[in-house]
């Protein structure tokens, strides 16, 4: 009885294995249904500002859960769910040509060029590589070497190794920066679960489900990033503004009579939170732009009507009366040196002048955008000013798990664009060792920007990449060669991140799209459907196949590939797999094949039976004398399986996927679980099992 | 249930009628690739797919019209699995699915849905198909390696020779189907996905009937070769046929109910399981016959005959 124990053990943790790794996949589906109700609901909702409210109900209520589930949750491939896939190239040989000085391009380089390009049209080959080679081959017996054509100011004792170096770097660097501009454009979009990842040294590809405008998206990613740099208008006039939005959405919701806004838990949540958070953190109050601990200093305003109140009933009050202001947090910097920002509270209609700084939580992001993005609201915005928030959030928050964005007031013109910078570098300041980024413009660009800096000195201009900004430092001095210094990076990884950004007026290595696959909704819930019924009538065929076939064994073999299959899908989901249409077929033909094992091991039991062996020793010698046969035919189909993954692309790999995993699955249960299941069975005393074999068994 | 008791079926007195039937069929791919040039998928060719499906009843003629009035010449256009769904092929890229879709749009009362879009540059295609080449190659490699741990020599080289024989088989007949116009094949990335798994799941069937062999021929001592094939056959039978059967039914089904985008994939599966169950039974067995008779010079035909005249007495 011990020994069949540790079998029925064996069987039920392998049950329960598959149950519970499937089990993220089924809540979430649950959840999904629920979110599409909510959905409905926010569509047919009056104004923007409720269907969003809705949203965000959903979001609290079951957020986090659906989050969760999501996860661990088998996920669709694009062709079954509907999307795009792009595959985006860099045009390495384009930046090679950028990089090399205009004035010393002649027909020999010329003939370089345009021969890299022919080839590179047609190889895999790296496109650098192939420069060299071309280079080599025509230009150095004409007597010329890279540095007749490459000319880096930066850079001393310029050798053709150096130049080469500096090409690769420039590549790599191209990338990124591509890959960092269509994040954030895929990210603004409102892309839900996009994947984007760099292929190689050149390649970007991405996933992007359930988009459906697809001129608008191949806009989206083949257009240049632009490069800007705009004065920082975070003063009086645009904090009045935000006042006045305030006290328009009050009077309005207070004209109809009902709070059509959402309600306020929420964000109060959201404020004490952050609010907290500052009070928690020490050690940036000796940062300069830390905010300072909260306190309750809006009772000292003499205008405050709020005076009087108990503090619940007053913040309540403040609530309702600042619908807008309240979904972010305002800051004011004394003119004092040194001071400490002061949160502002818009309880009052005087605002000083000076600096301003803004932060928002980024789950109130999308009202702030809602409410700005209505025509009444637009309208009342200052003519040249626009608001632009930070591309990355605020790192001290973020450490402690909140994400947390400034947002700009910018004058709209910008000052300087991008195409004047040469270089860029992230670096590390020789006086303090802290990171810091120094900048390169030309002539052109230099002359300029002396007069922008010099015009604008202790204010801010920012870095504006794709309307997003991504450093805003203060002009300390009127800087007249050309060359800058930014300064106040967290880290490196973040001076990095400015350095490629700023490259983006340098590098001009436009993206192209090479590979485009779209799938619309109806073709996938088609296809979900056809695999479905499938995968069904082709599990009953062989469920009764066997059954009939092999009696009883039948039925544990049909238990085995069951299991198998459930199996398969809990490791697909727990691999963070993605389920494809082929790898629906992949999974169906391990339904197929999961039961050849089976065949093996019964038919051989069948011979020892006809032989006149007793069941408990056919069945052993059964299992044994097959395992050999089985390991080989699932050996060489997963072989060939791994070759597939590795060179196919896309689906084909989920197919790939599918086909491993099953294999790896079809030994386990065929050898392992259908033998415990018939040893049980036999444990209890039965000297018969039925294989389908004939009754007697007749010798001749 | 026995579909087969014990049987005893001569594979190979009439080896030389199975030879000639899939040299043959393959001599006949060939000359179809000669008349009706095997056509690659744009996996492979690069250029744009755009796969539309209509409300109402049209067809190709209507289709080709309206879009050669928007400019789109050369369109090549196909049915897609079910009625009223159309696959247009144009070699060009860029936005033709917009292109399409509004010159399909000024179709009156018919309403058109874009099913999916398939846009490959020529450069990724040249580069898919070099994979594809490559994979099926070191498929073969991999099987090769795998046999040769497993087998001595002649049974190595009899299943690899069955497994060469699949690949082109199935190859012909794509080839002789899609000449014939029976069925649309192309050769794409998902037949060639469905070579790769034919090539690892029907050298199954010939590793498990060679593996009888060599029992066969230690419990056997000094049995005629012919015998022991013979012998080793009809004992794998039921096994083989099986086996094959399950995945026979999950193909037929999928072919019947999978949707026209795996079309081509379970066709070419179904053709190559069947193709390998075949070869491993007729081909691989008779061609270490061939190797015995015909490169090693054992006569082994006077001795079979004496077998046969033995077995016809009892």
């Amino acid at each position: 009885m011990k020994k069949v124990l540790g079998k029925i053990i064996l069987v039920a943790v392998t049950i329960i294995a598959a149950l519970a790794m499937l089990y993220p996949t089924y809540k979430a589906y649950n959840l999904e249904n629920i979110q599409k109700d909510f959905v409905r609901r926010a569509k047919a909702a009056k104004t923007s500002a409720d269907s969003l409210a809705i949203m965000e109900s959903f979001k609290k209520q079951y957020g986090e859960s659906l989050q969760s589930a999501k996860n661990s949750q088998l996920k669709l491939g694009l062709d079954l769910r509907g999307g795009m896939y792009v595959t985006l190239e860099i045009d390495v040989a384009r930046l090679i040509e950028e990089t090399a000085s205009k004035e010393q391009i002649d027909d020999i380089f010329e003939a370089v060029m345009e021969k890299t390009k022919e080839q590179a049209k047609n190889t895999e080959e790296d496109v650098i590589d192939m420069f060299l080679k071309n280079f080599d081959k025509i230009a150095r017996p004409k007597g010329k070497s890279l540095i007749s054509y490459f000319d880096f100011g930066n850079i001393r004792d310029l050798s053709d190794e150096k130049i080469v170096e500096k090409l690769r770097k420039d590549q790599d660097e191209a990338i990124d920066q591509a890959l960092e501009v269509l994040r954030q454009r895929i990210d603004k979009y409102g892309v839900a679960e996009p994947n984007i990842q760099k292929q190689g040294s050149a390649r970007i590809i991405m996933e992007l489900p359930g988009v459906s405008n697809v001129g608008e998206m191949r806009n989206l990613l083949q257009t240049t990033a632009r490069l800007e740099f705009k004065l920082v208008k975070n003063n009086k006039q645009i904090v009045e503004y935000f006042n006045r939005i305030d006290k328009f959405l009050a009077n309005k919701s207070a004209r109809l009579g009902s709070v059509t806004e959402t309600t306020a838990d929420t964000t109060i949540a959201a404020e004490t939170a952050m609010t907290e958070e500052t009070k928690a953190d020490t050690t940036a109050a000796a940062d300069t732009t830390a905010m300072a601990s909260a306190d309750t200093t809006k009772k000292a305003d003499t205008t405050d009507p709020y005076a009087g109140l108990p503090e619940k009933e007053a913040q309540e009050k403040y609530l309702a009366d600042h619908p807008f202001t309240r979904l972010f947090t305002t800051y004011f910097f004394p003119p004092q040196k040194n001071a400490q920002p002061q949160p502002v509270y818009y309880a009052s209609s005087q605002f000083p002048e000076g600096e301003y700084m803004f932060k928002v939580l980024e789950d109130s992001i999308p009202k702030f955008n809602e409410i700005m993005n209505r025509p009444e609201i637009k309208a009342m915005m200052p003519a040249d000013l626009s608001i632009a928030f930070e591309a990355n959030p605020d790192k001290r928050y973020e450490e402690q798990g909140i994400r947390v964005f400034d947002f700009h007031s910018l004058k709209s013109e910008a000052e300087l664009t991008g195409d004047v910078i040469t270089d860029a570098m992230a670096t590390y300041d020789p006086t303090n060792n802290l990171p810091m980024v120094t900048m390169a413009m030309n002539s052109d660009g230099s002359e300029r920007w002396s007069k922008i800096t010099g015009a604008n000195l202790q204010k801010r201009i920012a870095v504006v990449l794709d309307e997003r900004v991504y450093s805003a430092p203060t002009v300390q001095s009127k800087i007249t060669g050309g060359n800058s210094q930014i300064t106040g990076m967290a880290n490196a990884e973040e001076a990095h991140l400015l350095e490629i950004v700023l490259k983006a007026g340098a590098l001009k290595a436009p993206v192209q799209i090479i590979e485009e696959r779209i799938v619309g909704p109806s073709l996938g819930e088609d296809s979900i459907r056809n695999g479905f019924t499938a995968a069904i009538i082709a599990a009953i065929a062989v469920v009764l196949f066997m059954f009939f076939y092999y009696g009883n064994g039948g039925l544990v073999a049909d238990f085995a590939v069951v299991l198998n299959i459930s199996l398969l899908f809990g490791v697909l989901a727990s691999l963070g797999g993605t389920l494809t249409l082929p790898g629906i077929a992949g999974i169906i033909l391990t339904l197929g094949m999961a039961v050849d094992a089976n065949v093996l091991i019964y038919e051989r039991i069948r011979e020892e039976l006809a032989r006149g062996r007793s069941m408990k020793s056919a069945i052993d010698d059964g299992f044994n004398k097959a395992l050999s046969a089985i390991l080989d035919s699932n050996i060489t189909t997963f072989i060939t399986g791994l070759i597939l993954y590795y060179f196919g692309s896309g689906t084909i790999q989920g197919f790939a996927l599918t086909l491993m995993v099953g294999i790896i699955g079809t030994l386990f249960t065929a050898i392992v679980v259908s033998r415990a299941i018939i040893e049980i069975i036999m444990s209890r005393g039965a000297t018969h099992f039925g294989f389908g074999q004939k009754k007697v068994v007749s010798n001749n | 249930m026995q579909f087969f008791g014990k049987t005893n079926i001569d594979f190979v007195s009439k080896r030389n009628t199975w030879v000639i039937f899939s040299v043959s069929i393959i001599a006949i791919g060939l000359i179809f690739a000669f008349i009706f040039p095997p056509k690659f998928g744009i996996d492979f060719t690069g250029g744009s797919e755009v796969a539309v499906a209509f409300s109402e009843n049209i067809n190709t003629n209507d289709i080709r019209s309206a879009i050669s009035e928007a400019g789109i010449k050369n369109a090549e256009i196909k049915s897609f699995g079910e009625a009223n769904q159309y696959l247009i092929r144009v070699s060009e890229l860029g936005d033709v699915q917009v292109t399409i879709q509004n010159a399909l749009e000024k179709i009156p009362n018919n309403k058109v849905t874009i099913l999916k879009v398939d846009k490959i540059g020529a450069k990724i295609g040249g580069e898919m198909r070099l994979q594809a080449y490559l994979a099926v190659f070191l498929s073969i490699i991999a099987m090769l390696i795998y046999i040769g741990f497993r087998f001595e020599f002649v049974f190595g080289l009899g299943a690899i020779v069955a497994l060469v024989h699949d690949v082109f088989f199935v190859i012909s007949i794509i080839l002789i189907f899609n000449g014939l116009g029976i069925m649309d094949l192309e050769i794409n990335q998902s037949i060639v996905a469905a070579i790769l798994t034919v090539v690892g799941y029907s050298i199954n069937d010939t590793v498990i009937i060679f593996d009888r062999v060599r029992e066969n021929r230690v419990s056997h001592k000094g049995i005629h070769l012919m015998k022991l094939f013979n012998l080793s056959v009809n004992e794998t039978l039921s096994r083989t046929i099986n086996t094959v059967l399950t995945v026979v039914i999950t193909l037929v089904v999928l072919l019947t109910f999978g949707g026209p985008v795996l079309q081509g994939f379970s066709f070419t599966m179904l053709v190559g399981i069947l193709v390998g169950t075949y070869s491993s039974i007729f081909i691989a067995s008779n061609f270490v016959i061939f190797y015995n008779e015909k490169i090693k010079k054992i006569d082994l035909e006077s001795g079979w005959a004496a077998e046969k005249a033995k077995a016809a007495k009892v």
